[in-house]
């Protein structure tokens, strides 16, 4: 069964991926519902070979997509088709991958299990947030393992969640097209921003739908089939409008930049200002996801955007250096990281980005 | 004074002193007065010794009486005369006695003399018969050796054992209590007993040889007898042949097979014995009765055994008939060497020639279509080669598209994954073909027929991978342990590629022939149409621009065939390029898409092109329907109709276009999208009849 094997690497996407807490390590979840985990020093490393790209452990965490992941101290919770499962971080590495427990939000009777898009850690209390394809949000007490509270208010699937460190404040962005603020102390919806509605940035031909979000302090950023935007939350009005055409799926405020990325093959450095600082482009037709690595623990695996398929990267398409190859793909198809814009900008060593992303075919390898 | 006085005695002092001459008389007298004195006797008497010291003391007298008489000259005194004169007397007296001595000298002399040769002569005589008596030693010596070296005729002789020799020999012979000390006479008993055995033995011998005579007589007899059977038995078959017949039962022509399959070469003889002895097993399987004419495995062989017999030679075949064959080979091969290329060409020919018999295979399926397989034997490669036709029951219409489906050329590609049947399968023929200029068996295979390796195996051929080895030798065990599955897959093969024709028939003219029991898997609805289903060159398909990942991840070879399929609903088209692997439909076509609405959409910019591509391609599974899902590649396309019509329906509508939307929802959906990727619902649920998300 060569051939199907072939053809389903071919088809695979990497929807979501999370470093581990020591920095040292990637997890990466695609469509199939594996996990993969790649080591980052070993990949990122100069005498790094072909066979050090690759996985060092491949495990099936759940039967469908696994679509958002994120790391506590110790444990690796994966979330996707309906269920969050936990990992243990020191079990994965050591190879024994048997999930330490599993559970699943109160939904309301479905034809479907709805899907989980988007988990959020909320260190302060303790306690997670899951949100997804019942348009609600779960908080889930990571003490005790119970669903404390639900928060009604979407009309369509949610996208992404974000979160405000300062006030313990949630956003949340959906397929109905809109951006929800949530204080979670009353456990109230606080603001609601329907982007579609602001003609500067509503794209009809697009679709209404937030795919990605992002906040720092009083500023909000966040894109999908509108244009990506840069809000002010109190006056709940654009400041910037950033002029890109593709659907953006992932966004993040870094230092004084965004990132972004999404359809296209390009991850996006802009200016608050709404200036293209810099374009940093892969293999992989389209990205999902990005993931900062910012674990000062292990300053050699600092950069990563790991890239999918396609062509393996163009270096001379950019006239700076591409410094870091991340390869996901069982067939050594290359991830290719650039950094060489930020040395411009005075940073003064690597990108303390994981880059990573989707649609990639070729990103994780059948077991 | 003495002594003086003593020579004063003697006879000799008598004589006078004289002349010279006179001495000599004197002394011949003294010879006959010496028989008297016998001198010789004194000397005997006389010490040497003495007689020296004598001559000493008168030579010294005779000194001292010179130098006296030169003294008394000298001084010339008177009285010196007499003086003088008494001392010559005395010196007279002297040389008296010095004469003397001298003769006594001279016959000591002579009586040593003869002493020394007496004694001489003794020791030569006794040299002489030590010479003698060394001679006998060494002649003695010689003989005795040569007495040592004798060899007795008997230690050639094998004797028996000394224990068997005690065991089996009578005491008459053996005598053991005189021979068990005496290895001499116990050499001559066992040399006795050896005697004896042959004896006994010699005996045996021609009672065996009458034994012998007789039961050739007796042969001779029987063989009379049988030879005279075989017209009676003759004649009996004649007249049962009526009776066979009638009963279908074709034993005679049976036989005849199997007396022209004795003129095969081995492999093909391998290969027609296995393929018999499968199909008579199936047929007994599936029936009870005896094997008829409508088995579904039926063996023939073709060609003239005339030709085969000259050929191939069989053990009976005399050496005339062979050496006549090589004549005239030679005689043509003479007559047309007048160019090196045709020369080369010849040789070429003679290489490729395969044997004038063959066995003709015919596969019955279950839907009376049948693949006629004639196996030939390439005698100077060393490997079998196959030509493959199907006939079906019934007229089929060609498709255009079909063209390559049941070409004898491809039909039987990769029946094994990877064997193309263009290469030789033999290490060994690369270097013949080297020395001909034959660059590569597959110029050749049009003509010859393919040398898949299956052939080789069913013909009990196996070869190295590596180092060409010349032996290879027609092996049954292996032929019967490929036999099942390779008739399995070739019916299999025949029935996909008969099930494909059909199949492509329908889709030329736009109809996705979905039978019956694959209904459930689609909505009772589907407005997607196909409209146009042609095949295209592997060149084409690689230069499609939506094609890259498969070329890319090799899954793209030249033994595929490649098509391009167009589902059109209203505005929007959807182009398709299939790959069909050889093995379908247990390797599954693939597809790559390409959507022209609103701009142009493949699985490099829409994620959902891509997921449409992974529930062709990758949950294909699902579409097999009933076994040996010979309909896959329906269903794959009607999915795909399926899918275009889920796709336009669920595309968001924008609203600020004036009018209705170009394709309103009819499919009943759980929810438009899903997940990061904003997924389609593309899954169908059959009984309930909505579509969800993966």
């Amino acid at each position: 069964m060569e051939v199907f094997q072939a053809l389903q690497r071919l088809h695979m996407i990497i929807f979501s991926q999370n470093v581990s807490p020591c920095g040292k390590f990637l997890a990466a979840g695609n469509n199939y519902g594996q996990i993969a985990i790649f080591s980052l020093s070993a990949a990122l490393s100069s005498e790094a070979k072909e066979e050090s790209k690759k996985p060092m452990v491949t495990f099936q965490a759940h039967d469908g997509p696994v679509y958002s992941m994120v790391s506590t101290d110790r444990h690796l919770l994966s979330a996707g088709d309906g269920e969050v499962k936990a990992w243990l971080w020191a079990e994965i590495l050591k190879k024994g991958c048997k999930e330490l427990w599993r559970r699943q939000p109160p939904y309301r009777t479905s034809l479907e299990v709805p899907e989980i898009n988007a988990l959020l850690l909320v260190p302060k209390e303790n306690s997670l947030i899951l949100a997804g394809g019942d348009c609600q949000l779960h908080t889930m007490d990571l003490e005790t393992g119970t669903f404390t509270r639900a928060l009604w208010g979407h009309t369509d699937y949610i996208h992404c969640l974000a979160l405000r460190e300062r006030s313990p404040e949630v956003l949340s962005g959906g397929e109905d097209g809109a951006v929800r603020l949530w204080d979670l102390r009353t456990a109230k919806e606080v603001q609601t921003i329907e982007v579609y509605k602001h003609e500067e940035c509503s794209r009809p031909h697009n679709g209404r739908w937030i795919g990605c979000l992002a906040t720092d302090s009083d500023w909000m950023v966040c894109g999908g089939g509108p244009a990506l935007t840069l809000w002010h939350l109190r006056s709940s009005t654009p400041t910037t409008i950033f002029p890109m055409r593709a659907p953006q799926k992932h966004v993040t405020f870094y230092q004084d930049l965004i990132l972004s990325a999404g359809q296209g093959r390009c991850v996006n450095q802009w200016q608050l200002s709404g200036e293209l600082k810099a374009q940093v482009p892969g293999s992989s037709p389209g990205l999902l996801s990005l993931s900062l690595n910012q674990q000062p623990a292990a300053p050699e695996c600092k950069v990563g955007s790991a890239r999918g398929s396609g062509d393996p990267g163009r270096p001379g398409c950019v006239d700076r250096s591409v410094t870091t190859l991340l390869p996901l793909g069982p067939d050594s198809r290359r991830q290719q990281l650039q950094g060489g814009c930020l040395y411009q900008s005075g940073l003064p060593s690597f990108l303390p980005v994981l880059l990573t992303s989707s649609n990639t075919p070729t990103s994780i390898s059948g077991v | 004074m003495s002594s003086e006085s003593s020579k004063k005695r003697k006879p000799k002092v008598i004589r006078s002193d004289g002349a010279p001459a006179e001495g000599k008389r004197n002394r011949s007298d003294t010879e006959q007065e010496g028989k008297y004195y016998s001198e010789e006797a004194e000397v005997d008497l006389r010490d040497p010794g003495r007689d020296y010291e004598l001559y000493k003391y008168t030579c010294q007298e005779l000194q001292r009486l010179m130098a006296e008489i030169q003294d008394l000259k000298s001084r010339g005194g008177k009285d010196a005369a007499v003086e003088i004169e008494d001392r010559r007397i005395q010196s007279c007296v002297h040389f008296m006695t010095l004469k003397k001595l001298n003769r006594l000298a001279h016959i000591r002399l002579k009586k040593g003399r003869d002493q020394t040769h007496e004694a001489k002569q003794k020791v030569d005589a006794y040299h002489l018969q030590l010479q003698n008596l060394l001679y006998e030693v060494m002649h003695l010596q010689k003989e005795i050796t040569k007495c040592l070296e004798f060899k007795s005729k008997h230690e050639e002789i094998d004797l028996v054992s000394l224990e068997e020799f005690y065991k089996e020999a009578p005491p008459d012979i053996s005598k053991a209590e005189v021979t068990m000390g005496d290895p001499h006479q116990q050499t001559l008993a066992r040399l006795d007993w050896e005697l004896e055995q042959r004896k006994r033995l010699a005996e045996k011998y021609r009672e065996c040889l009458s034994n012998k005579e007789k039961i050739l007589k007796e042969i001779e007899v029987k063989k009379e007898y049988l030879s005279s059977l075989q017209p009676r038995l003759n004649s009996i078959m004649q007249a049962s042949l009526p009776v066979q017949e009638y009963l279908f039962m074709p034993f005679d022509q049976a036989h005849k097979q199997y007396e022209t399959a004795r003129h095969l070469p081995p492999p093909l003889y391998v290969l027609f014995v296995q393929t018999t002895a499968y199909g008579q097993a199936c047929a007994h399987m599936k029936s009870s009765q005896p094997p008829r004419q409508d088995k579904t495995l039926s063996v023939a062989i073709e060609g003239s055994v005339d030709e085969a017999k000259a050929l191939f030679k069989p053990p009976e075949d005399s050496q005339d008939d062979e050496s006549d064959s090589d004549a005239e080979e030679e005689q043509t091969t003479k007559r047309r060497r007048p160019t090196l290329g045709v020369q080369l060409d010849d040789k070429r020919k003679e290489m490729l020639k395969r044997h004038p018999l063959s066995v003709m295979l015919d596969l019955k399926c279950k839907d009376d279509s049948v693949l006629h397989l004639t196996f030939y034997y390439l005698m100077n490669l060393n490997i079998m080669t196959v030509k493959a036709k199907v006939t079906t029951a019934t007229e089929l219409i060609t498709p255009i598209s079909a063209g390559d489906l049941l070409s004898p050329d491809s039909v039987l590609s990769c029946l094994y994954p990877g064997d193309h049947g263009k290469k030789t399968p033999n290490p060994a023929n690369q270097y013949q073909f080297d020395k001909v200029g034959i660059l590569t068996l597959r110029d050749y295979v049009l003509d010859l027929g393919h040398p898949y390796l299956w052939v080789q195996k069913l013909g009990g051929l196996h070869f190295p991978k590596e180092q060409p080895q010349h032996t290879v030798i027609a092996d049954h065990s292996l032929s019967a342990s490929h036999m099942e599955t390779t008739m399995k897959l070739l019916k299999t093969r025949v029935q996909s590629r008969l099930a494909l024709h059909k199949q492509f028939a329908s889709l030329e003219h736009g109809i996705v022939p979905v039978t019956s029991d694959c209904q459930y898997l689609f909505p009772a609805k589907v407005v997607s149409r196909l409209v146009k289903w042609v095949t295209i060159a592997h060149e084409d398909y690689t230069e499609l621009h939506f094609t890259k990942d498969i070329v890319e991840a090799g899954l793209a070879g030249d033994t595929n065939l490649y098509y391009m399929a167009l589902v059109e609903r209203g505005t929007a088209k959807l182009q398709a390029a299939v790959v069909l692997n050889p093995g379908y439909s247990s390797i599954p076509p693939i597809f790559q898409l390409c959507l022209n609405w609103k701009g142009e959409k493949t699985n490099n910019n829409d994620d959902n092109i891509r997921a449409m591509e992974s529930e062709v391609n990758v949950c294909y599974k699902e579409l097999c329907g009933p076994q040996p899902s010979h309909q896959l590649l329906t269903n794959q396309l009607q999915r795909l109709c399926v899918l275009l019509d889920v796709y336009l329906e669920t595309e968001s509508h924008d609203d600020s276009v004036e009018g209705p939307k170009e394709f309103p929802q009819e499919k009943m959906c759980l929810r438009l999208f899903r997940g990061p990727s904003r997924m389609k619902p593309f899954k169908y649920n059959h009984p309930q009849g909505f579509f969800s998300h993966r």
